[in-house]
């Protein structure tokens, strides 16, 4: 029997330095012609390695210049997409349409201009601010082209293009959209490159992966494939690339940046594809591996290969990175829509720069595996798969095939409940005039936290390992090698590791790029957090991190939940994590968002465990509230160029959302825990808008007077609050509402359990 | 042991490695127990050292006993520091 929800790609869009587009893009990679050459978006003279993948077009060519480069980069592959999938955006059909891309370094061109500015004395532009975020990627590229769906920027780093596409399916079989625009964009960036030359990972000239493997060349671009389900599809008559199967999603628990030298969790991850898949590894024809050419990723990755297909002795595998270069958070996305093209035409891509020598050792290091080196093969496959392993131990991978199969996913209908609550939350701080938490290391030493590796966490990190292992006692709940792969993390920011970011950007000014500092740059990735949290507790299931504005602390509970409704684990811990220091004062302060009359930033992180029915009664869990619905709503109506702007309608539509999914009308609801945070117009625009939905006398509850504008920490906090108050039995239903930039609302339903 | 160099050495470990002040002795191990550094340390050291003195740790030939304190490291420093 077929998935009632079958999953299928309807339309691509590439940029690259191989190509402006996806026939571009996929006829020089047949033909093995690279990208690579000498980097020009800046002066790498000082470095040991001058090479880069860039792409030729500028802003203006690929956005018209308003946008920061990565957003630019994704407006244009997202263009091509759309038009490829024959979609009008000016019809009806625009407004169930969302977007997930995927990004590492964000807006890092815009921190580059930004503080060079301040380094100079200037003031720095408030729109090279406002774009620094990757919070605000997805809703500029879905406002750009009035795209109404919900919106998500997955930050997993290396893994996060490929991660966007697996978010989109669980999305489109968990009901919550019919059709995305999935993907991954990130440009060329000297916070990228002074980080990994720093690493001393940079190839020292182009790179080779699988062959020399002396490190990476970087890369920019963007890959979005529109993916939709195949009713939609068949009822707008669009033509159908391949179907999109099952997904893998883990973490290795290991190492912040270094894969695991024995492939535990890439081949866990493959597995968990392969298997969701309702596949075996024989029926895998082509293997678009992550293959970035780093001695570590190389022989960790030709291991797993090795070991998980032994008996498939008809698997073709090969890197496109030797041409694309290594497009960070673009590259699960730019090989997923090079692998579509493969699949569907029967031509696989080579990995380019071996020599006879080079041949020669390929073949013995291969095994049975056919690598795919220099030429095309042209061959028939019904299957392929496209893998990404990224820092903080994220390893991702999805299945494309030529014809629909009947999946393997569990997705049982069981309720869900908060079993666990971990908090630390911001005091206030005359000096700052901000809501600081106190992190001392007695406290993390009082959880068997040691101080050689906490020494290594930036302040974000600290932040979301504290409520995490707090959540984890909270719920009982002890990490073994029974239950490591059933738990997962969901992460969500609204700023992530801000502060790490700005000060490796102002070091490599101040010294240059040649540097950057090794042991801060890891920090500088979104899912740093996340990665430590993984190391930090043993929990090696799913693991992915949202940044989406304020709202992203309840997103990351619709994901956690989506991620225990597919069957992919029974536990999942939904966090909201954002800090406050020096860096976001000023930043604050220079968007003119912080002071009287406006935010009193605040910081912290929230860990919510949720959990499924029978993994709570197994364990007799103590059971906070019941997850009874979840939504998230935009709107595109109104001045789509102002992503701050509020909207009446996509709030109203994401409670009524929740209300129908938990059977319920609004008298059944006593309380709201609002997302006002103390700016008037924000203030009454929700409290209006309550009224109109509950009446005059519904109770808001604003966590944000006690605690500050905690950002993601605060949509966390109040869910939370939500629950533990059910809990006490002050009332039996009540919903947690925020929001994040272009108009995004999203309501959490939470009921007695 | 020159204590001036080997000062420099520790206030570099302690703000480049974020290694508390009061955990760091001279003899202290930095790879094994006491400390826990790993490779990305030793990449961060080396850059560490190269600003502080013009001294090219990988290029000098420095092996992994060098690494091991902050005396083995300021004795590398002391031989091969042009004055």
């Amino acid at each position: 029997m077929l998935n009632e929800k079958r999953c299928v790609i309807t339309g691509l869009g590439l940029v690259c330095a191989i190509g402006d587009n996806t026939d571009e893009c996929f006829e020089a990679a047949l033909n093995g012609r690279s990208g690579i050459a000498d980097a020009t978006s800046f002066d790498t003279t000082d470095c040991y390695s001058h090479k880069g993948a860039e792409v030729k077009l500028s802003d203006e060519e690929l956005a018209g210049g308003k946008y920061d480069r990565t957003t630019a980069l994704g407006i244009k592959a997202a263009g091509e997409a759309i038009r490829d999938a024959g979609i009008d955006m000016d019809s009806e059909d625009a407004a169930g349409v969302g977007v997930l891309l995927g990004s590492c370094i964000a807006g890092a061109a815009c921190v580059d201009r930004y503080y060079n500015e301040k380094a100079a004395g200037r003031k720095g532009d408030v729109n090279d601010l406002k774009a620094i975020t990757a919070s605000v990627i997805a809703g500029n590229v879905a406002d750009y082209y009035n795209a109404g769906g919900i919106t998500a920027n997955i930050v997993n780093a290396c893994a996060a293009g490929t991660l966007s596409i697996a978010l989109a399916i669980d999305l489109i079989r968990g009901g919550k959209g019919e059709i995305f625009l999935a993907g991954g964009c990130d440009s060329f960036s000297s916070l990228a490159y002074a980080g990994f030359h720093a690493l001393r990972a940079l190839a020292p000239s182009d790179c080779s992966p699988f062959n020399h493997s002396d490190g990476i060349t970087l890369g920019e671009g963007a890959g979005v494939l529109v993916v939709e389900s195949y009713e939609h599809a068949v009822k707008r008559g669009a033509k159908i690339y391949c179907d999109v199967l099952g997904s893998g999603v883990s973490s290795d628990a290991y190492h912040i940046t270094a894969p695991r030298p024995d492939g535990e969790g890439q081949m866990s991850v493959i597995n968990r594809a392969i298997k969701n898949s309702g596949l075996d590894f024989t029926d895998i024809g082509y293997v678009n591996a992550h293959g970035t050419g780093t001695a570590k990723n190389d022989e960790s990755e030709f291991l797993s290969l090795k070991t998980l297909f032994e008996n498939n002795k008809d698997l073709y595998v090969s890197s496109t990175k030797s041409m694309t270069g290594h497009c960070l958070g673009a590259a699960g996305a730019i090989e997923a829509v090079l692998t579509v093209k493969a699949l569907k035409e029967g031509k696989l891509p080579p990995t380019t720069g071996f020599s006879e020598d080079d041949l020669k050792v390929l073949e013995e290091k291969s095994g049975d595996i056919n690598f795919i080196a220099n030429k095309p093969v042209e061959k028939e496959i019904n299957y392929a798969m496209s893998n990404s392993f990224a820092f903080g131990g994220n390893n991702a991978s999805i299945v494309f095939a030529k014809e629909p199969k009947a999946l393997n996913l569990a997705c049982p209908k069981q309720s869900l409940y908060v079993t666990g609550i971990g908090t630390v939350s911001g005091e206030y701080d005359g000096d700052s005039g901000d809501y600081k938490a106190k992190l001392d290391t007695d406290t993390f030493k009082a959880y068997g936290v040691k101080s050689a590796f906490l020494r290594k966490l930036d302040r974000l990190s600290q932040l979301q390992i504290l409520s995490g292992i707090r959540a984890l006692e909270d719920a009982g709940i002890t990490v073994t090698e029974e239950n490591e792969g059933i738990i997962g993390i969901c992460i969500g920011t609204d700023d992530g590791p801000m502060t790490e970011i700005a000060n490796f950007q102002k070091g490599i000014i101040k010294d240059g790029i040649d540097k950057g500092s090794a042991f801060a740059f890891p920090n500088t990735v979104y899912n740093a957090a996340g990665g430590y949290l993984s190391i930090a507790t043993g929990i090696k299931g799913y693991n992915v991190t949202i940044a989406n504005g304020f709202q992203s602390g309840l997103q990351s509970v619709c994901a956690a939940a989506g991620a225990i409704m597919f069957g992919y684990e029974n536990i999942m811990l939904a966090s909201g994590t954002d800090e406050c220091t020096d860096i976001d004062d000023e930043i604050y302060d220079d968007l003119g968002l912080r002071g009287e009359g406006k935010m009193t930033l605040g910081e912290g992180s929230v860990t919510c465990v949720i959990e499924k029915d029978s993994s709570a009664a197994e364990r007799g869990a103590k059971r906070y509230a019941k997850i009874a619905g979840f939504s998230s709503a935009r709107d595109t109506s109104g001045d789509r160029s102002d992503n701050t702007r509020m909207s009446e309608k996509a709030l109203t539509e994401a409670i009524m959302n929740v209300l129908e999914e938990g059977g319920m009308k609004p008298s059944d609801i006593s309380r709201i825990y609002g997302f006002g945070n103390g700016i008037e117009s924000i203030d009454n625009f929700e409290k209006d808008v309550y009224k109109k939905i509950f009446g005059d006398d519904i109770e808001i509850v604003l966590v944000k007077k006690d605690y500050g504008e905690a950002r993601a920490a605060s949509s966390s906090l109040q869910f939370a609050m939500l629950a533990k108050d059910i809990y006490e039995g002050e009332f039996e239903n009540g919903i947690a509402v925020s929001f994040g930039s272009s108009a995004l609302y999203t309501a959490v339903l939470l009921t007695k359990a | 042991m020159n204590k001036e160099i080997a000062e420099q050495i520790k206030g570099m470990l302690v703000e480049r490695l974020r290694i508390p002040a009061d955990e760091l002795e001279y003899d202290s191990e930095l790879f094994g127990e006491d400390i826990g550094l790993d490779s990305i340390d030793s990449i961060e050291i080396i850059v560490g050292i190269e600003n502080l003195f013009g001294v090219d740790l990988s290029g000098s030939g420095a092996t992994k006993e060098d690494f091991r304190s902050i005396e083995t490291l300021t004795a590398f420093v002391e031989a091969h520091k042009e004055d």
